[in-house]
């Protein structure tokens, strides 16, 4: 039993269960369009332009040096054939020549971006502030760190950390007006507040992520935090990262 | 394995009594709301091929008492149960 | 409390449905329940830099549970970084080593075997055997060891004991050899006594900071949010950044500046001339407090002395320093003018003459911070007394906002190797080889016969001291580098590697440390948890426990003592490091390590092993086993005392106070307190004199050891004065030409931590940073045609790796430059980097050679 089987079986009993209220808004939005943290690629259309104007011909895919986009099939959350990328598992790297762009024969992708800087894929929201350790004054930083567009998209807000009384907090801040919303890693937060101490970091707690990323701005109000499976934890550190190194013998 | 959360509206006053009821469907669990006859339902199988879980939630609309029930979240995975009751810390 | 992937998915379905229906739930499902009950929370320092972070852990059956920053640590007061935050998982990474392995064929030793699980006995055996055939064939450099700036005190303490008194070798080196000999060799030349004056408490102090070569942004992020918090609110503050290329912390700086490798040392004699030159100088202070000397100048670059460049050298490895006036002085920086230093260094005057200005200024208080870019330099310890000389004309020194400070990178680098002296010239605190009274003291603290302890030069009062080879000792210092060389050229045989990761660090791998690490004559231990670069190239691996799982104590860059208690139990068979030590030496016998005519002195030692000479001597046994529990009544095990029946740590810890805190010792100035008081407090800064801790020294009103009256005083050196040692600028040993025609840099980023054999196992941070990238000037990359992102082949003339370039990164390099972090076990920086070192502190600049780039 996969997503779409369950999807599946959910339409022929869609009519029995009654979607009403918040959750309808909800439900009834995702089947008709994309995820949240599906993004298309650098330049395309508004959506439902951009659904016009894609002939599904695959050739932004297959021109993506970095093998990050994919194509929608059938029963995904996505129209079928049209290109996406998923910023979580592989972000958009950002190529200055934009090949994606390039090999668009309809526009879809807009031929007028020259600057990949300037594309609007999406935008990053710092979505939970109580559980980001920065807001607590720990010395974080990746999703600054990692931002491509650095130091403009995301930058540090330094501030006098009043509960330790000597040290800064270095909290993060996005601008919509740089943002592209490709590769902010979110971090795990672990933090919960308790009563006797300040705050801890609970193992056994899972996690929010702290920073996500809104799809196609231009449609707002889609995403929350609630509504796309948290990302699952790894248990182990993983393949490669240490046995890659060969030591001749 | 599919792991569903509803939200299952109750007729007023009547959330203790539908709450008990739900919890007799196997794989469906409870976990609050009934005193504002707002259900916090969860729905899960264990991994069946053939998903039980919408028919499971179609089942709980025929309760007595059930107004309404909404689909809120749902987890499709194809991990082995193994896998889903290992311990994750 | 167990927590499955399924309750976790179920409580996230439920919070959603939750929010949206606007319900409050009781907090009974699975994830939201509050896991703090049963939960033992005690503190531990830091496992990672030398900050010294305290932090909270919290054990529940057995295992690490919860984790925080420690709310009564001064030093962080509840903050942590990022690895920090998630310290705990490094003890649980995949590959834990759990037994013994060693390489075999057929079941015998064999070197080009294949690592196979053995008992410790078996793994000791066979040790033991090369080990004493080493020490007998090849003498007392015939054996090395390699320890660790994160060795617990202790650990450090019976590692010295063990080469020193026991195999009667000085082949042994700490990693803090790569990172904080420059600084040490800096602190014995001009004060007389090692490590620094001031503490973290000039960070709220001062209204200037100068950083040199010291990435604090990243390298020490909670000193960072320290001194980010100064410079945010206190009025007036500002930040000055030097480096070879722009790093995280040019973004609070007021003035940044990236200079031309090496002309560091062109900038410091600039800001002298300019003091100088206005009379800004603080006469009072340099007629009392201070000497003028020189040292010689073209004195190498610790290469092999085959090398041309070591030929060519006129004054090779030489550092004695000679007294020069004043005047004399102020003419060898007179060449140092502004127009000259910018043209040199690339950096524009007005930004130097604002350097020099800061710096000048009686009325500001001005701390400097450097690590490794002062350090890892083949002209460390004149660059780092450089820095000193203009804080020493000005007077501004070893008081609050006055500080020049040199920054740590490992979490015990001045515990453990500085403290405790676990270098080739050292004994503990201060005492060195090359003195015979200083051996002598040793000897008669430690119960051995005199003349035990290899003298530098091999001999004790005036007569060669005898050795088990049965020739003269000889001279028997040998450094970290000259060790992988005299492994490569056979002439060290066993070498045993503990808690560090030296085939990843240790500079020209191609050359020198493989080529020396699997030469057929050669033993190699490595003792690790995990199976890192080194242990994969070792013949005998030791699985060891790490950090909280043994009784543990560290010191940090502030003098600043930390313990801790065992938290949790090491996976498998593994032992902590100081088990290994003590558990080897009962494989020695005191026959098969010292001649006849020294173990005749004491004829009781006869037919003893080491263990019993070294460790069951009355005092290291002194404190019996004895259940150990913190202020609340919680217990905790300890395993050491419970293998060996007495409480091995106490022991070890209060011996080693015989040389630092009783009386009649030849070196004040490092006093302690004792073993259990270092247990309540969240760390004391030594000197800790009638249980008060010294946070300036030197300075009367601050330091006991400043007489009333006195004002300032540089008691580690006879005469009370420091010394100012004027040194010129020379060039690096390999800079860029026409092939190769990029500068390399190497260092960390904050993510990691050193070689990554901790910080890579844990998923988050190496999500957050997954592989080493070369950062790049867009300007050279588009030069060779690259673009961010790109795969490319970085090559010297040692050899070549393969990294991704980033553009657009943390750090921005300028044209002809690049920077490669080396926490990388995928990407090993080490193959490419020169095996140069400072010729007077022999650390290796891993921070200068040339490189060159291409598509790959």
């Amino acid at each position: 039993m996969n997503r779409r089987q369950f999807l599946g079986n959910m339409l022929k009993t869609a009519c029995g269960v009654g979607l009403v209220g918040l959750g309808l808004g909800a439900y009834s939005k995702r089947a008709s369009s994309m995820p949240a943290n599906y993004i298309r690629p650098p330049g395309a259309l508004p959506e439902e332009d951009f659904l016009g104007a894609c002939i599904r011909c695959g050739l932004c895919v297959r021109d993506c040096p970095y093998d990050i986009l994919f194509l929608g099939e059938v029963g995904d959350e996505v129209a079928t054939g049209t290109p996406y990328f998923i910023a979580r598992s592989g972000p958009c790297e950002m190529c200055e020549d934009i090949p994606c762009v390039v090999a668009c024969p309809t526009n879809a992708l807009d031929h007028e971006l020259k600057d990949i800087e300037e594309s609007r894929m999406g935008l990053a929201v710092v979505i939970d502030q109580e559980n980001c350790i920065a807001f607590h004054g720990l010395r974080c930083e990746v999703c600054f760190n990692v931002c491509p567009i650095r130091g403009r998209a995301i930058s540090l807000d330094m501030q006098h950390n009043t509960r330790s009384g000597k040290h800064a907090l270095f909290i993060p801040v996005v601008h919509s007006e740089a943002c592209t919303a490709v590769d902010c890693v979110n971090v795990p937060a672990f933090w919960k507040r308790l009563p006797s101490r300040s705050f801890r970091c609970i193992w056994q707690k899972a996690s929010w992520a702290s920073i996500t990323v809104w799809a196609g701005r231009r449609k707002t109000k889609r995403a929350r935090h609630w509504s796309h499976p948290t990302p699952s934890i790894v248990t182990t550190y993983p393949k490669g990262c240490v046995t890659t190194c060969k030591v001749k013998v | 394995m599919n792991i569903c959360s509803l939200i299952v509206h109750t007729k007023p006053t009547t959330g203790p009594l539908v709450s008990e009821r739900l919890q007799t469907f196997h794989g469906v669990e409870v976990h609050g709301g009934s005193e504002e006859d707002k259900l916090i339902v969860t729905v899960e199988d264990e991994g069946e091929t053939v998903s039980p879980v919408s028919d499971k939630m179609n089942a709980l609309r025929d309760v007595e008492g059930v107004v309404n029930t909404v689909l809120i979240y749902h987890y499709g995975g194809e991990e082995s149960m193994e896998e889903m009751n290992r311990e994750i810390n | 409390m167990k927590l499955t992937r399924r309750d976790f998915i179920k409580s996230n379905a439920v919070a959603a449905a939750a929010s949206v229906a606007g319900v409050t739930l009781p907090i009974t499902n699975a994830a939201a329940a509050d896991a703090d009950d049963g939960i033992r929370w005690d503190k531990a320092a830091c496992r990672y830099c030398g900050t010294g972070c305290s932090v909270l852990m919290g054990v529940k059956d057995g295992k690490v549970v919860a984790s925080q920053g420690d709310p009564d640590a001064p030093v962080n007061k509840g903050l942590n970084c990022i690895k920090g935050y998630f310290l705990p998982k490094i003890l649980y990474g995949e590959d834990r080593l759990t037994k013994p392995l060693l390489r075999k064929t057929n079941g015998k030793y064999d070197k080009n075997g294949k690592f196979e699980a053995v008992s410790w006995d078996e793994a000791f055996k066979t040790m033991a055997e090369k080990w004493v055939a080493a020490r007998k064939a090849k003498g007392p450099k015939g054996i090395g060891m390699f320890g660790s700036g994160q060795w617990t005190v202790w650990e450090g303490y019976a590692a010295s004991k063990l080469l020193k008194a026991g195999f009667r070798s000085n082949s042994l080196e700490p990693n803090a050899r790569h990172c904080m000999a420059s600084a040490v060799g800096a602190f014995m030349r001009g004060f007389g006594i090692d490590e620094p004056m001031g503490c973290y408490d000039d960070l709220e102090h001062a209204d200037t900071f100068v950083l040199w070569g010291a990435n604090m942004a990243e390298m020490h992020p909670i000193l960072w949010s320290r001194l980010t918090d100064t410079r945010l609110t206190k009025p007036g503050c500002e930040v000055h950044v030097l480096s070879t290329y722009e790093h995280r912390c040019y973004e609070l700086a007021d003035n940044g500046m990236v200079f031309e490798p090496q002309t560091d040392l062109a900038i410091l004699n600039y800001i002298a001339n300019y003091i100088i030159q206005n009379k800004a100088y603080n006469k009072e202070f340099i007629d009392k407090h201070v000497n003028f000397t020189k040292t010689p100048t073209d004195i190498g670059y610790g290469l092999r002395a085959t090398d041309p460049r070591e030929k060519a050298a006129k004054n090779r490895n030489k550092g004695k320093l000679s007294k020069i006036s004043f005047e004399e002085y102020a003419k060898s920086v007179e060449p140092y003018t502004l127009e000259h230093t910018s043209k040199l260094s690339k950096v524009p005057k007005d930004k130097l003459l604002r350097l020099a200005k800061a710096y000048a200024d009686p009325k500001k208080k001005v701390s400097s911070y450097w690590t490794m870019g002062f350090n890892q330099h083949t002209r460390g310890v004149w660059v780092n007394g450089l820095c000193y000389n203009v804080h020493l004309l000005m007077g501004k020194i070893a008081e609050p906002g006055n500080s020049p400070f040199s920054l740590t990178g490992q979490p015990s680098a001045c515990g453990t190797a500085r403290e405790v002296g676990t270098f080739t010239h050292r004994l503990p605190a201060d005492l060195v080889t090359k003195k015979d009274a200083h051996c002598k003291f040793a000897e008669k603290t430690w119960k051995l016969p005199a003349g035990t302890i290899p003298r530098a030069n091999g001999k004790s009062d005036d007569a060669d001291q005898s050795d088990i080879s049965g020739k003269p000792m000889g001279k028997t210092l040998i450094h970290a580098v000259a060790m992988h060389r005299a492994l490569k050229d056979g002439k060290m045989n066993t070498f045993w590697v503990m808690c560090n990761n030296n085939m990843q660090a240790a500079a020209n791998m191609n050359d020198e440390s493989l080529p020396g690490w699997r030469n057929p004559d050669n033993f190699i231990t490595v003792s690790d948890p995990y199976p890192t670069v080194s242990a994969q190239a070792a013949d005998l691996i030791l699985p060891t426990a790490m950090w909280i799982e043994k009784e543990g104590a560290y010191g940090n860059a502030e003098r600043r003592t930390q313990f801790w208690r065992e938290q949790v139990s090491a996976p498998g068979e593994s032992k902590s490091d100081v088990w290994q030590l003590m558990e080897f030496s009962k494989y020695i016998k005191v026959e098969d390590v010292w001649p006849a005519d020294l173990i005749a002195k004491k004829p009781e030692y006869e037919g003893k092993t080491l263990y019993e000479i070294l460790y069951t001597n009355g005092q290291v046994d002194k404190f019996p086993a004895e259940q150990v529990t913190d202020s609340r009544g919680n217990k905790y095990n300890n395993h050491e005392s419970a293998d060996f029946g007495y409480y091995v740590q106490k022991g070890l810890f209060e011996e080693y106070r015989l040389f630092n805190s009783a009386e009649g010792i030849p070196k004040k100035g490092h006093e302690m307190a004792e073993f259990d008081a270092y247990h309540k407090a969240r760390g004391l800064r030594w000197p800790v004199i009638n249980g008060k801790e010294t946070l300036w020294r030197f300075r009367e009103g601050y330091d006991p050891h400043v007489a009333k009256g006195e004002g300032v005083k540089f008691y580690g050196k006879p005469d009370g004065r420091a010394n100012i040692i004027t040194a010129p600028y020379e060039p690096a040993a390999e800079p860029p030409d026409k092939e190769f025609d990029l500068w390399l840099c190497t260092g960390r980023v904050l993510e990691h931590w050193h070689s990554g054999s901790m910080t890579r196992r844990v998923p988050e941070l190496y999500r957050a940073v997954p592989d080493a990238v070369i950062y790049m000037n867009p300007k050279d990359a588009k030069k060779r045609k690259l673009r961010n992102g790109a795969l490319a082949k970085i090559s010297s003339r040692r050899g070549e790796i393969v990294c991704k370039i980033d553009t657009k990164g943390r750090n921005k390099c300028p044209v002809g430059l690049v920077f490669v972090p080396w926490f990388d076990a995928g990407r090993l920086v080490n193959k490419l980097t020169l095996d140069q070192t400072d010729p007077l502190s022999k650390e290796t600049d891993y921070k200068k050679c040339a490189v060159k780039i291409s598509r790959a």
